[in-house]
């Protein structure tokens, strides 16, 4: 049985040019202890869909269709109470270390523990410290450094704590959000263990949303590629890998192409992020696409199943 | 940082800061049109005297030793004698600045923290009515002028209504009189004291509700605010334990900024109350051309600005961990 | 990307210029100006005082014992209330308060635009030369801009008029520019600092372009509107300090100005019987402050993308 399932979820943002539909049906399944990875460029509305998993989109979003079923319950129809207490305990986030993500006035151990008491009303703070000190432990910061505030935290020592945070109510899904951009490749590759290694060991699910393509082939088991608020191309990351099938998908592969693998090189156009407040019925991928014909732009794509485990939205292969 | 190292930098900065302004004055002294002596020798006094006064000012010297007379008097308190007064302008400036420093900090302190937690609130409550009436509201006070407000006040509470005062700081009927203790007499301050605190309070709290709410409205976009809600914490906590101690900082520096704007007001508050403090003092001595008096509170004023902004600076590292260790 | 992003970006929007960028630039800000119910009361009142400051020319016109200054009225001797004749009523010697206050709004205008556009010159020019220049010239003149930060305005230039005997309006209002520059030249410095990052000053520097040419061709176009937006802030200062100055009676004799008028009613002891006579003057510099200040914020909106009501996002 799924642990999360997403059904035709579209999200948009009012702004001033208009409602901008920054998520447009999007659906898959997760099972437990199961990764997914969310590629995609920026603006393409993947983190949205983190966002609106934890209920914490700004307050000019909308979700405008679909349903989020979590533990069978549908995490769009919860009170602002009732999401509050799935927040952290069910599902957690690791935010990039390069955001603000720890308040610069408290004590990183503060911080971590709030989290802990939040959720758990029976706890002494002394028992939730000596958690947040295991959790150092678990993440490899050494708990002298607990009492630190976080500017006194190195770049990959912060998104270590981060992990630790995200880890300390034993969440069963957890949603990472770039979680190594802008750390430089040794830490991030340090980073990237760190959470394959959690995640496999406390067999918890995730959710890894980045834009490189390379980073979620390593950490996860699924992958979904995202363009322009639409999920392009959907399945496992070996068969999206072996037989990348949406022209979009292989210019990204393209683009990060290993000597072991045969890729057609296929350039897509260069182009900016389709107009989202009124996006085209048509393919949204159209005009960047190398292989497009007249009709792609005016034909809205379908779900084309290659295997039971991969799927792309492309009009090309009927 | 360390915090010791930080206020010691500032110390230092302050110092050279008053240093400039010391020796900026010296020189408009004597770069004004007329004598330096007639400026700082009263006319009125015998030959003997003003001699004996020319002396230990050193105005009879080369302008280079002049400067060195000059702040050698500064820092053995010698500022000359008051022409109105007759008495040395030190005896005046400190029988003035506890009056001054009484009104200033009681009207900084209170306006500060009551514009912060509304602010706080305002910003709360985003696009209600309860936020624009108060931004509003703010917005009026803060422009308001404030010798036509003073006037008003004593106008409306203390001549039509006619509950406080309309001037002065005691009242010499309670203050001639031995039968009245300690506690009397402080209420006595303190009934004349409300007026010019209202006055003050009204300016400045407008400033500090509307930088607490834009620093506020800042503070709630950033990513510790997200963690904060991913966390699952409760609104309230939310904006009093993660929010409002960010979003105070840079009022606390701001506060440091307006302190000099705040001396100005304080002297015009003081004017128009008949407050006797160093303010009041000064606007007197440049309207009746008492140049030692002038100089001296101008100095002492400065002074004052210089050290409330130490104050500031000591209170924002010790609220930033940042510059703490 | 980031729902948060646009805290990551600087404060204020800086885009390399486009073709017609200043009218679309406007146009833009005007269509988020015009949502700003405070940028609306202000931009009203600025209307209405600008209106009274026209208005200001005509009353001596019509009978010379309406001049704001020297025009007495025959039959009058004292303060006296509302009338037919002279609506507001009349100060201690028989002058048109009206009037007074009509001429007053000029010179407030006057005081108020001509020493914010001096220290909002200073200050662009000082903060642009700071930020580009750095090093040396940029230390010095930020410790100059913190030691004049620090001086309270008002009594600096008491202390001034006492030694360099009265002063005239425009004296006055060239000792406010010399003393209101640092604010903005902190902005502005800060604003020129991450502008010389920007890869379009790199690829003017490396076209060979002059450093003036640098300065006034690609870093000024950018800086000028938050230069305009404290032009507004500065405005209220000016006045407020000109007024204070003549309400301590410091003011330029041969001007009537609000300021001055208070002093009037202050000194000759009306503060309690002629409220007709009090209330004007207060009200307008109030108001109008007020309005520039409203104005100020409103542009802060439209310049700061951070403040509008939605989050740049997507």
């Amino acid at each position: 049985m799924a642990l999360l399932t997403v059904e035709n979820l579209s999200v948009g943002y009012h702004t001033r040019k208009g409602f901008l539909k920054s998520v447009q049906g999007v659906s898959f399944a997760l099972a437990e202890g199961e990764s997914l990875g969310l590629v995609g460029e920026s603006g393409c509305g993947k983190t949205t869909i983190g966002m609106s998993l934890m209920g914490l989109l700004p307050e000019n979003a909308a979700v405008t269709d679909g349903r989020i079923l979590f533990e069978d319950t549908d995490l769009l129809k919860l009170s602002k109470k009732e999401i509050r207490q799935v927040r952290w305990k069910k599902i957690a986030m690791i935010f990039q270390a390069a955001m603000n993500a720890l308040n610069p006035v408290h004590r990183v151990s503060e911080q971590i523990a709030e989290a802990i008491l939040a959720h758990d009303t029976e706890i002494s703070e002394e028992t939730a410290m000596k958690q947040v000190e295991s959790l150092f432990e678990v993440v490899g910061i050494s708990p002298e450094r607990m009492r630190d505030y976080p500017h006194q935290y190195s770049g990959g020592m912060k998104q270590r704590a981060i992990i630790a945070m995200a880890l300390s109510c034993n969440p069963s899904l957890i949603i990472a959000d770039e979680p190594t951009t802008a750390l430089d490749v040794i830490v991030q590759d340090q980073i990237l263990n760190a959470i394959k290694d959690f995640q496999k060991r406390l067999n918890v699910s995730l959710i890894f949303i980045s834009h490189d393509i390379a980073v979620v082939a390593d950490v996860c088991d699924s992958i979904g590629i995202m363009f322009a608020g639409q999920l392009v191309e959907y399945g496992n990351v070996k068969d999206v890998f072996d037989v990348p099938m949406h022209p979009y998908t292989r210019s990204l592969l393209a683009s990060y192409l290993t000597l072991d693998k045969d890729i057609v090189q296929l350039d897509s156009k260069p182009g900016e992020t389709p107009d989202l407040v009124n996006p085209t019925p048509g393919c949204r991928f159209s005009e960047r696409c190398t292989v497009s014909k007249a009709a792609c732009s005016l034909n809205t794509p379908e779900w084309v199943e290659i295997s039971p485990t991969h799927k792309a939205l492309c009009n090309q292969f009927k | 940082m360390e915090v010791r190292k930080f206020i010691l930098k500032r110390f230092i900065e302050i110092f050279i800061i008053f240093f400039v302004i010391l020796t900026v004055l010296f020189l408009l002294f004597r770069l004004a049109p007329g004598d330096p002596v007639t400026r700082m020798v009263d006319p009125t006094l015998t030959p003997e005297d003003s001699q004996y006064l020319i002396a230990q000012l050193g105005l009879d010297q080369p302008i280079g030793l002049q400067y060195l007379y000059y702040i050698k008097n500064f820092f053995t308190g010698n500022f000359g004698n008051s022409f109105h007064y007759g008495v040395t302008v030190s005896s005046i400036i400190w029988s003035r600045l506890p009056n001054t420093i009484i009104l200033f900090t009681t009207s900084i302190l209170l306006s500060a923290f009551v514009g912060i937690f509304l602010g706080k609130i305002a910003s709360w409550q985003k696009g209600t009515k309860t936020d624009t009436w108060m931004t509003l509201g703010a917005l009026v006070c803060h422009t308001l002028f404030l010798p036509w407000l003073a006037m008003l006040m004593i106008w409306i509470f203390g001549f039509k209504i006619g509950w406080f005062p309309l001037n002065g700081m005691i009242s010499p009927k309670i203050w001639m009189d031995p039968s009245s203790g300690f506690w009397l007499k402080s209420l006595d301050v303190l009934h004349h004291m409300i007026l010019p605190l209202a006055t003050l309070f009204l300016i400045h709290f407008g400033s500090y509700l509307l930088l607490m709410r834009s620093s506020m409205l800042d503070t709630l976009k950033e990513d510790y605010i997200l963690t904060a809600r991913a966390k699952g914490l409760e609104e309230k906590t939310i904006r009093n334990k993660h929010a409002a101690p960010n979003a105070a900082l840079p009022v606390v520096t701001s506060v440091g900024i307006s302190l000099a704007f705040s001396l100005s007001g304080g002297a015009l508050t003081e004017t128009v109350f008949s407050w006797p403090g160093i303010g009041r003092e000064l606007v007197f001595a440049v309207s009746n051309s008492d140049y030692p008096l002038a100089q001296g509170s101008f100095l002492l004023i400065a002074i004052v600005v210089l050290m409330a902004n130490l104050v500031v600076d000591v209170l924002y590292a010790y609220l930033d961990p940042r510059i703490k260790y | 990307m980031t729902v948060n992003q646009s805290t990551q970006t600087s404060k204020i929007s800086v885009r390399p210029a486009k073709r017609f960028p200043t009218i679309e630039r406007l146009k833009e800000g005007w269509s988020v100006y015009k949502e700003n119910l405070i940028g609306k009361i202000g931009l009203t009142l600025l209307v209405i005082f600008a209106l009274m400051a026209v208005c200001s020319f005509f009353p001596p016109l019509i009978d010379p014992m309406y001049h704001p200054m020297t025009g007495v009225d025959p039959l009058i001797t004292h303060s006296t209330g509302p009338s037919w004749r002279h609506w507001l009523g009349t100060d201690f010697i028989g002058r048109d308060i009206l009037c007074q206050l009509l001429a007053g709004t000029r010179i407030a205008f006057m005081v108020g635009i001509s020493a914010a556009f001096m220290s909002i010159f200073l200050g662009t020019v000082i903060g642009m030369i700071a930020g580009y220049a750095g090093k040396i010239a940029d230390t010095l003149l930020m410790r100059l801009a913190d030691m004049i930060m620090v001086m309270p305005t008002l009594l600096v230039v008491l202390i001034l008029s006492s030694l360099f005997g009265q002063l005239n309006i425009w004296t006055i209002v060239l000792l406010i520019a010399l003393f209101r520059w640092p604010g903005v030249s902190r902005v502005i410095r800060a604003q020129t600092l991450s502008l010389k990052e920007r890869p379009f000053i790199e690829a003017a520097k490396v076209t060979g372009a002059s450093h003036f040419r640098i300065i006034f061709r690609h870093i000024m176009p950018n800086v000028l509107p938050l230069s305009l937006l404290y032009m507004t802030f500065r405005v209220t200062s000016a006045i407020i300090i000109e007024a204070a100055l003549a309400f301590l009676g410091f003011g330029d004799p041969s001007t009537v100005s609000w300021g001055m008028m208070l002093q009037w009613v202050w000194k000759t002891g009306h503060m309690f019987q002629a409220p007709y006579w009090l209330l004007p003057p207060g009200i307008c510099i109030s108001l109008l402050t007020l309005s520039f200040y409203m104005m100020g914020r409103a542009m802060e909106e439209v310049l700061d993308p951070r403040l509008r009501k939605e989050v740049a996002q997507e």
